[in-house]
């Protein structure tokens, strides 16, 4: 291992898991903490602490700035980001490199072109990897509606010019068209000085599904299978999944596929995430978007191949030969459900509910793993995120998976603050969840009302 | 006197050197102070520790870098704690960064212990990636102690230089 000492940029559950991974390959850990963080967990297990700055994220670990000079000034040949924070932020990587400190990540330019949304579908569209099909602009109902017979309803209308809802309707039918085209045109017309409509396939019954993959830099890229993150919400992934149960083998091989092409097509290096939208119905894929980082939900993807994706970074980051295995090495088996661990109040609008833990019993056993960093007495910082942990159950296929981690949300027990824990059991729990029968809107619409009338009772 | 300072005792050595006392023996709350003219001389019904608190005051700043090499498995973030006397006011590292006590390499340093200063007197600078960041005294006073040295890193809220404000 060519990495010594490694600066970890990051807090909470995954800079413990870092330290951790870089542990086992005999790398040392500095860890960068904020003055809120001195007493964490991280703290305690690396080899050496420094404080960059007060508790905000932004006057410590958002500063890029702070963090490579931190990573220098402690002697740190290599840097982790993380994921969230500045894991994205290609800038990040940039200063790394011009200060002969190793990124633990992809190179910065790569980081900059899939941030960009329309030049990440852009290099999608060009690799051959599928997008939402859709239409350029559209002038008049009568266009809309033979784009809609070529699309096939239900269709979306969108303005070209805008985003957050407005201008924007979906139709099921010609009549539908007819009777909101004008509207929506004006409307557009009134919030973004641009008429001009655009027509996309609505997915009425989407999942989300996500490749792991991971490249050596020069052009070839490995997949970990994928993973369903189909229960969210507002768009925050809730629970995670792997595999996707439901998806048919072919049309599996064709996701991987899809992104092994994309990422390879960019010499991609490192790990990184794949995102789709998966039509159900339609039994087709459209890519969303690439995460250039280690995911939260990273864990069920080693669970179900039993490689550790972390040391898999620092070992293709310090340019270990052989750190990417075969493709045929990496071999999917059992089924693997995480949870994400919150301290909020999911019976009172997710109300954040940062506080000290008087009690903290994680359940053990086969087939459980809790990815964490607290303990008996932590208290929960009200300035970042409010993750507390993920509890992540691996059995032989799904349905035992599922009685599993029903069991195991009922062993976990957390005291001294409120936790999405009574939200997580409900859903081990619903029918929906136990027959795989949801789509990314199911919480939402379907789970938190009957959660909230169960609460009620 | 609910706790001497540095500067107290400063103050006393100085009251009895100027005098024509053979010895003294002050006794308070917190403090004990035996001051002699003869080496061999001890204070009432005691040995000789005494003897060196009639010493000037050491300074304390040798004792934070040999604390900072902390060993594996410990938290180093409380290596730099430094003991402000009562009286006194810390000046401290805004964030992580490099300390330099001069504007520039080879210029005179900023500010040296004896020092007066007021508030907006600059004691140091603190680098961050080029970026340079003066750090002021904060307080009118006297520089009684300087804590971190040229070019080395300092963390977040480290003591940088201890000031005794003017009465």
């Amino acid at each position: 291992m060519s990495i010594k000492r490694v600066l970890v940029a990051n807090r909470g559950e995954i800079a413990v898991r870092i330290i951790r991974a870089a542990h086992a390959l005999g790398i040392e850990a500095v860890q960068a903490v904020s003055a809120a963080d001195r007493d964490s967990l991280a703290a305690r297990l690396a080899d050496q602490v420094v404080v960059l700055g007060p508790a905000p994220s932004k006057q410590s670990y958002l500063d890029a700035r702070l963090v490579v000079h931190a990573a220098r000034s402690t002697g740190c040949d290599a840097l982790h980001p993380g994921y969230g924070f500045l894991s994205e932020r290609a800038a990040l990587a940039r200063l790394c490199a011009e200060h002969d400190i190793t990124f633990v990540g992809p190179e910065a330019d790569i980081i900059d072109a899939l941030g960009d949304k329309l030049r990440a579908r852009a290099i999608a569209e060009d690799a051959g990897v599928p997008l939402v099909p859709g239409t350029d602009q559209i002038a008049s109902p009568a266009e809309a509606r033979k784009a809609a017979a070529k699309l096939g309803y239900p269709v979306v209308m969108k303005a070209s010019a805008g985003g957050g809802g407005r201008g924007m309707f979906v139709a099921r039918d010609d009549a539908s068209i007819d009777a909101s085209f004008d509207r929506a045109s004006s409307e557009a017309l009134e919030a973004f000085g641009d008429g001009t409509l655009y027509m996309e396939r609505y997915v009425e019954n989407a999942r989300h599904v996500e490749v792991q993959a991971a490249g050596d830099g020069a052009g070839r890229v490995v997949h970990f299978g994928e993973r369903d993150c189909s229960v969210q919400r507002r768009y925050q992934k809730v629970v995670e999944e792997a595999p996707c149960a439901l998806m048919p083998e072919a049309l599996r091989s064709e996701l991987h596929a899809s992104a092994v092409k994309l990422l390879s097509k960019l010499k991609y290096k490192n790990a990184g995430t794949v995102e789709f939208l998966y039509d159900v119905e339609r039994g087709a894929f459209y890519f969303i978007e690439v995460n250039t980082r280690i995911q939260v939900e990273h864990p069920v993807s080693e669970q179900v191949t039993g490689f550790d994706l972390v040391q898999t970074q620092f070992r293709i980051a310090g340019g270990e030969a052989g750190a990417l295995p075969r493709q045929d090495q990496v071999r999917l088996a059992r089924h693997a459900i995480e949870c994400r661990l919150n301290a909020e109040d999911a019976a009172n609008n997710f109300l954040p509910s940062p506080g000290r833990i008087t009690h903290w019993s994680p359940p053990a056993g086969a087939g459980i793993r809790v990815d964490s960093h607290c303990t008996d007495g932590y208290l929960v910082p009200p300035y970042y995120d409010s993750m507390i942990g993920k509890l992540v159950v691996t059995a032989h296929d799904r349905p035992s998976c599922v009685a599993r981690l029903a069991d195991a949300l009922d062993d976990f027990a957390i005291e001294g603050l409120t936790t999405n824990l009574p939200l997580l059991r409900y859903i081990a729990r619903h029918e929906d969840f136990i027959t795989n029968n949801f789509h990314t809107r199911w919480l939402e619409q379907t789970l938190l009302p009957a959660f909230e009338q169960s609460i009620k009772e | 006197m609910s706790q001497a300072t540095p500067a107290d005792i400063e103050n006393l050595v100085e009251l009895f050197n100027r005098s024509d006392w053979e010895e003294m023996h002050l006794k308070t709350d917190g403090l004990e102070i035996f001051l002699s003219n003869d080496p061999a001389a001890r204070p009432p019904g005691q040995a000789a520790a005494a003897a060196a608190a009639a010493a000037p005051a050491p300074e304390a700043a040798p004792a934070a870098p040999a604390a900072a090499s902390a060993p594996h498995m410990t938290p180093a973030v409380t290596a730099h704690d430094v003991v402000i006397p009562a009286g006194m006011v810390a000046v401290r590292a805004p964030n992580l960064g490099t300390c330099y006590r001069a504007p520039k390499p080879g210029a005179p340093p900023y500010v040296e212990v004896g020092q007066k200063v007021d508030a907006d007197t600059e004691v140091c600078l603190i680098e961050v990636m080029k970026l340079f960041t003066p750090v002021k005294a904060g307080v009118n006073g006297t520089v009684r102690e300087i804590c971190a040295s040229d070019g080395q890193m300092v963390e977040y809220e480290q003591v940088l230089v201890i000031i005794e404000p003017d009465a």
